[in-house]
């Protein structure tokens, strides 16, 4: 057993959090309180991350990435997340994907992808897979034909024809390059019968159509999807013709792709806002008075502070190894069942922050909101049992 | 003799109340762009319509020209219509609320004389206490079980004029219903004299200024009240024992928990609203009713929301009938605080588990879920919070009594 980091991981740690404290955190309450949806997003920020690879960092090094491991970018993702686990978001979001191209893709279509990936600090990546009639059933993809996704991919020629919808998409609105999940045979399961295409923002007949107006994570843009007879050449078919599901991580197939590190980003992102959260409680409990002395002084305050702590390093505990087992390349399911816990442990504590912070008579400390409405997400990122359920099966197989 | 019977009356209102909010306040209120919590604009018409049926002078005695409901009664209409708009309700509840205390039980019969017929000719005439200024520490907090007095520092002051009328200095925080209220009780201290008063401030009195907050965390308007050189004739100072009639959660926390109705109403509204979509949403191949997932979730939210109905039914007719604490048929610990306590807790774990069957729009504001989860966080943490009320409830139990010559705590 050996817990300690090498300088390198310990460096990108340090720079990430120089960052977080210097430009995420001042514009986090800022960007969150924006009303529109579609102008919480800043440029900027995402420009000055990129330059310290916080965009690339998942890209190996041959491809003019970083190369780095998976401790690293659990480091760096609860450092982002400890300032604003909305604005980390949309730098991992093209770790996962990037994690993809490297992993799924031909030498061709690297070179056509994540070369201008690499190259363009605004380049930005998403993957389409859940739509307005399947949500759960991108996660649990059921075994009747009938069910689940409906964007229909067929092929003239040399290329495919998309057409149907896309919902709730995490980058749409800002990204250039998409992997979308088609349904190419619609007589057999979801799971046989889907593809995974490529798609640039520029292909004809594909447009954005709304951005979501969510409660919480308000700078990271989810958006609509929408294909009408959009035109995407074969050449841009990730695997092979009907491959999606197994590439995107399902048993025996891709295991150190998108889908897992989906599964690690989120629980460090969870971690992130623990950590702040507990940092935050602590101070206003030893600072805030109540009847003349700290909140801290009373016993049930020292309470809360301590299953804040005791949970979330827990929780920090769990995601570095899960970090560590993906470096080892150890397959399991402890990434799912470490997300499935951090659902649970950033929104108890997120809440137990709000009830040591306390109301200030009639208002809300706009911080603290924020962190509840950002920690309820993860309910909703499918669904909690759905997540559960879903660990639980691959337990079992 | 245990009764669960409602009466034919307070079923007759119940239906009124529960249909008024299906045909009138849910067309307009779950509208997409009336579901961002962050704007609280009221809808006057609604309000107005409310009004005429009763709900804005409900607990009024009918003597008056009220409905004269019972404590019971205003926690049905509260639930029924908080599971309509949660402002709505906690408008209506605490204008009816304070019209039976101010009108029915303070008033001298001149002050009644005074404001009771504006009060029920003007269907936006609502009422408000101010009874809470910036920095005000309530709490017990640090002070559970030790002989320290929670005694509040009242800054706003009252001095007596020449020509007798009452001179009020001060600011007032946090003050509901303070944007539309046409009447204040505002407590204030007077030079000299021990404790504190309420004096009556009509909303045109010269020298009072009323500012809405912004986004506060309440249910209905919120405000803030400045009163500079503010003048009132002198037979607006009200009885000395309207303090503790007027304040929410009364001394003995056996009050009547109105809020907590609210609560269950915010929570009944996403409970229904997701049973409403299990049966039509299909995943897995299967109507979200049809799986274990879903179905014991919301199982679990109903059973929720009926301990907490039947907690908050027995707080408040428990509050209008002390006589069953003294004849032992009731427990003699603080029955409102409990009921704080488990509404709280127990409607956002609702309105959480309710928000998920939605998925992704369970968090979106143009849908009403994100909206109950936040209401109901709301409730959880307004006021002094759930963890105070606790300790209120430890009092009563260990039979704490603070000594009269407490001293006061130390200031901050």
């Amino acid at each position: 057993m050996d817990f300690s980091l090498s300088n390198e991981q310990r460096h990108w740690q340090e720079t990430a959090r120089k960052f977080a404290d210097e430009e995420i955190r001042p514009i986090s309450l800022q960007r969150d309180a924006i009303e529109t949806a579609r102008e919480t997003w800043d440029w900027d920020i995402i420009k000055k991350g990129s330059k310290l690879g916080f965009r690339t960092m998942a890209v190996p090094k041959k491809w003019g990435g970083h190369g780095t491991d998976f401790v690293t970018q659990a480091l760096v993702m609860t450092e982002l997340a400890k300032a604003d686990s909305a604005i980390s978001k949309a730098f991992s979001q093209n770790w996962k994907w990037s994690h993809l191209i490297s992993h799924a893709c031909t030498e061709e279509q690297k070179e056509r992808f994540l070369k201008p990936f690499v190259a363009d600090d605004t380049f930005l990546l998403g993957k389409g897979i859940t739509e307005p009639g399947a949500g759960s059933d991108s996660r649990l993809p059921p075994d009747d034909p009938k069910f689940g996704l409906k964007l229909k991919a067929e092929r003239q020629g040399d290329e495919w024809i998309l057409n149907g919808e896309k919902a709730y998409i995490a980058n749409a609105p800002v990204g250039k390059l998409f992997f979308i999940d088609a349904r190419t045979d619609a007589t057999v399961p979801p799971k046989q019968g889907t593809t995974m295409f490529l798609v640039p923002r520029d292909t004809p007949g594909f447009r954005i159509g709304k951005v979501f107006n969510k409660s919480g994570w308000r700078f990271y843009q989810n958006g609509e999807m929408i294909f009408e007879n959009a035109r995407v050449p074969h050449a841009n078919v990730v695997g092979e013709v009907g491959g999606a599901v197994r590439k995107a991580g399902g048993r025996g197939g891709d295991t150190t792709g998108g889908d897992l590190f989906g599964d690690l980003e989120l629980c460090s992102s969870a971690l992130g806002i623990c950590a702040d959260a507990c940092e935050t409680a602590m101070h206003h409990a030893k600072t805030a008075k109540q009847g003349g002395q700290t909140l801290f002084a009373q016993q049930i305050v020292q309470l809360k502070i301590n299953k804040m702590f005791m949970l979330t390093e827990a929780l920090r505990s769990f995601v570095m190894r899960v970090a560590w087992e993906h470096d080892q390349k150890i397959h399991s399911c402890n990434a799912g069942l470490a997300m499935n816990y951090s659902t649970y442990v950033v929104q108890e504590v997120t809440e137990l922050y709000m009830d040591v912070r306390g109301g200030d008579g009639c208002r809300m400390d706009h911080h603290t909101d924020k962190l509840c409405r950002d920690a309820i997400i993860w309910s909703h990122l499918a669904g909690d049992a759905v997540q559960q359920m879903k660990v639980a099966r691959r337990l079992a197989s | 003799m245990y009764n669960l019977h409602l009466s034919a009356e307070q079923l007759e209102i119940r239906d009124t109340v529960r249909d008024f909010v299906e045909r009138e306040i849910k067309p307009v209120m779950l509208k997409a762009d009336r579901l961002d919590v962050r704007d609280r604009s009221l809808p006057m018409d609604l309000l107005d319509q409310a009004s005429q049926l009763g709900m804005r002078t409900l607990a009024l005695s009918e003597d008056r020209g009220g409905v004269g409901a019972d404590a019971l009664t205003s926690c049905i209409v509260t639930e029924e219509l908080a599971a309509g708009d949660a402002d709505i309700a906690a408008l209506l509840s605490e204008t009816s609320r304070l019209g039976h205390v101010l009108f029915d039980q303070v008033m001298t019969d001149a002050q009644r004389d005074r404001f009771l017929p504006s009060f029920l000719e003007n269907d936006r005439y609502h009422l408000a206490v101010a009874d809470h200024e910036a920095g005000d520490d309530t709490r017990l907090g640090v002070n559970y079980s030790r002989p320290v007095a929670i005694v509040r520092d009242v800054k706003t002051m009252a001095t007596k004029a020449n020509d007798g009328s009452l001179v009020l200095n001060g600011m007032k925080d946090c003050v509901a219903n303070a944007p539309v209220a046409q009447l204040f009780a505002v407590e204030v201290k007077i030079a000299g004299q021990p404790g504190t008063c309420f004096v009556l401030v009509p909303a045109d009195a010269p020298g009072l200024a009323v500012r809405a907050h912004e986004r506060p965390w309440t249910h209905g308007p919120c405000g803030e009240l400045e009163l500079k050189d503010c003048r009132v004739p002198a037979d607006h100072l009200l009885d000395e024992k309207a303090g503790e009639l007027l304040d929410h959660v009364n001394i003995s926390s056996r009050g009547n928990p109105l809020f907590q109705a609210l609560n269950l109403g915010i929570a009944r509204a996403a409970y229904e609203t997701a049973v409403a979509y299990a049966p039509i949403r299909v995943q897995g191949a299967r109507p979200l009713a049809e799986h274990q997932a879903i179905a014991a979730k919301l199982a679990g939210v109903a059973i929720k929301l009926e301990v907490a109905r039947a907690s908050i039914w027995q707080a408040a007719w428990a509050s209008d009938h002390a006589e069953a604490y003294a004849d032992r048929s009731l427990s003699d610990l603080p029955l409102q605080a409990i009921t704080q306590v488990f509404t709280g807790e127990m409607m956002l774990e609702a309105a959480k588990d309710a928000a998920e069957v939605f998925g992704a729009m369970g968090v979106m504001r143009d849908m009403p879920l994100q909206k109950y989860v936040h209401d109901a966080r709301v409730c959880l943490h307004t006021g002094d919070g759930a963890s105070d009320a606790k300790l209120r409830i430890a009092e009563a139990i260990f039979r704490y009594r603070r000594p009269s010559d407490a001293m006061p705590r130390a200031a901050e």
